[in-house]
Formats: C-alpha cells, structure tokens, sequence
C-alpha cells in the first residue's frame, strides 16, 4: 500500500461511524396522526393528550392508541391481528394497516417527503 | 466492410470479456443485502487501470456493464441504470484519482475509491429513481462498509494479480 492509499484507508475508517451515527440518530420526531377509515376522508389529530381513539369500520370497531407521541393498533376485530402485531409507531412516517376492517393509521412529521411508492 | 482493429482494441475486448465472465459468474451467487456485491468484476477494472491506464478501463467498465446486462437480460431494466450509475461514478473518480501527484494510489486505493463511488452512486439513483423514502439513508452506511470490505480486498486481488503479471512479463 501506498501513503496515499493508508491516508484515504484512515479517512474511510473515520467517516463510517460519522455516517452511521448520523443517519441512525436523526430521526424527525412525527406530530400528527393521520387515520382513515375505508372511503372516508382522512382525519388528522394530534399526539396529545394521552388517549385511545375508536374508529368503527366496516367489521367492527378499531381502538387506537396514543401515547408519548407515539400510536398503535391496540385492538382490532379482525381474524389476523397483523395490524395490532405491527407494534408502536415512533418516527414520522410509520403507517400500520388493518385490511380487514380497513383502517389504516400513519404518523406524520412535518414535511411529508412522498404520497405514495409505486414499484 | 472491414472494422481496423489495434492491439489496444484487442487487448480491451479480451479484457472486457475476462469482466464479463466475473460478472455473469457473479450474479449467479445469492446476495445477502439488497446492493452488496462482492464486486469481484471491478478488480479486472483496477488491474487494467493499474496497467493500461485509464482508458482503458473506462472501456472494460462500461463494455462489462453494457454487455453483462445483455447477457443477463436485464438492459434496461432498474438493475442496469443502477449498474451503469455505479460504473460512471467509479470510472469518474478513478479519473481524479490517476491525477494524484507523487507516488499516487497504489491498486487498493483505487479500489476502495472505486467501490465507495460505485455505492454511492447506485445508491443516491436507488433513492432518486425507486425508493424516495428518507428511510432509505439509513442502509447507507451499512452499504458503505460492505464497499470498503469488498473494495480493499478486491484491491488486493487486484494488487497480487498486478505484481504477478509483471514477474511474468519481464
């Protein structure tokens, strides 16, 4: 190896945990939940206070919960429960879904980078 | 009609198809992340650019990349902008980098520089193109260090092949 190659190996070596730490601490904290309830038009509330939210759907009723700036499916009557499985939404940007009951809930910051991925 | 080959053309096709091979060979192993590669087909590019020069290399690239995704069916397709973006950004920085004065970047230099372009690039049109989600970031550092792995230790090959030719060829 080369003094140059050695010089850009000590660059690289210090940058990485420069990049990882940046890019795995910056989150931007969401202020809104946006619900949706089949057709309707979306409902935006904030994440205060405490609370937990009953949306009815078409097969029954779905209770959300918001916590510390945070939300979930806590309950839902659906056969699967994948939407109460898919936990705790933190980050602006999270979205959590019941099919069955077509419930669909996502935190939003404060600038919405996209409105739908097409692949 | 007749097409006037010189040596140097020659010697790039020849070259080229030893890249081609890797590449096709390469794309038959299951790959654990989404973009990391070893890259085994970019030592050829360093070898090259270690003897040739920098035209030439330029030239295996692209021709690899061209022709790689020819043989692969996927011209055209995501995989190849992808791949092409990579190539152009490595060949770019290869450029800077034959300009470094002094005793310059040996094989491993140029292909860490290589590898870290090359991620960089695919990656930055993986996030234009497909997936503009800011999320996506968050792979890239992980992509990185896989690039630095795979780039020195292509670099090495590359380095070994480099002294071993030239033993031979004096």
């Amino acid at each position: 190896m080369t003094r140059a190659d050695r010089v850009l190996m000590a660059i690289v070596l210090c940058t990485l945990p420069l990049l990882y730490l940046h890019f795995w601490t910056d989150q931007e904290p969401a202020t809104v939940l946006r619900m949706q309830v089949a057709d309707m038009d979306p409902t935006v509330t904030p994440l205060t206070p405490d609370r937990h939210v009953q949306l009815a759907g078409p097969i029954g009723e779905s209770i959300i919960e918001i916590r510390a700036g945070q939300a979930r499916f806590l309950d839902s009557p659906c056969p699967g429960k994948v939407c109460v499985h898919s936990g705790w939404l933190r980050e602006a940007g999270q979205l959590a879904a019941c099919l069955p009951n077509r419930i669909s809930i996502q935190l939003l910051g404060n600038r919405p980078r996209f409105d739908a991925i097409n692949f | 009609m007749q097409i006037q080959t010189t040596a140097e053309d020659q010697r790039i096709a020849w070259l080229a198809a030893l890249a081609i091979t890797i590449h096709i060979l390469e794309s038959a192993f299951p790959s654990p992340l989404p973009g990391i590669k070893p890259g085994l087909a970019n030592v050829i590019t360093i070898v090259v650019l270690v003897q040739f020069g920098w035209r030439s290399a330029a030239w295996v690239s692209l021709l690899r990349v061209l022709c790689g995704s020819l043989l692969l069916g996927t011209f055209l397709t995501p995989t190849f902008l992808l791949s092409l973006g990579g190539a152009v950004c490595s060949i770019a920085i290869l450029w800077l980098a034959c300009r470094l004065p002094g005793r310059g970047f040996g094989p491993v230099g140029f292909s860490l520089l290589a590898a870290l372009a090359h991620m960089t690039g695919q990656f930055t049109i993986a996030w234009l193109l497909f997936i503009p989600h800011p999320a996506l970031w968050r792979l890239f550092p992980v992509l990185l260090t896989a690039a630095l792995l795979f780039g020195t230790v292509g670099g090495i090959i590359a380095g070994g092949i480099s002294t071993r030719q030239r033993q031979c060829s004096t």
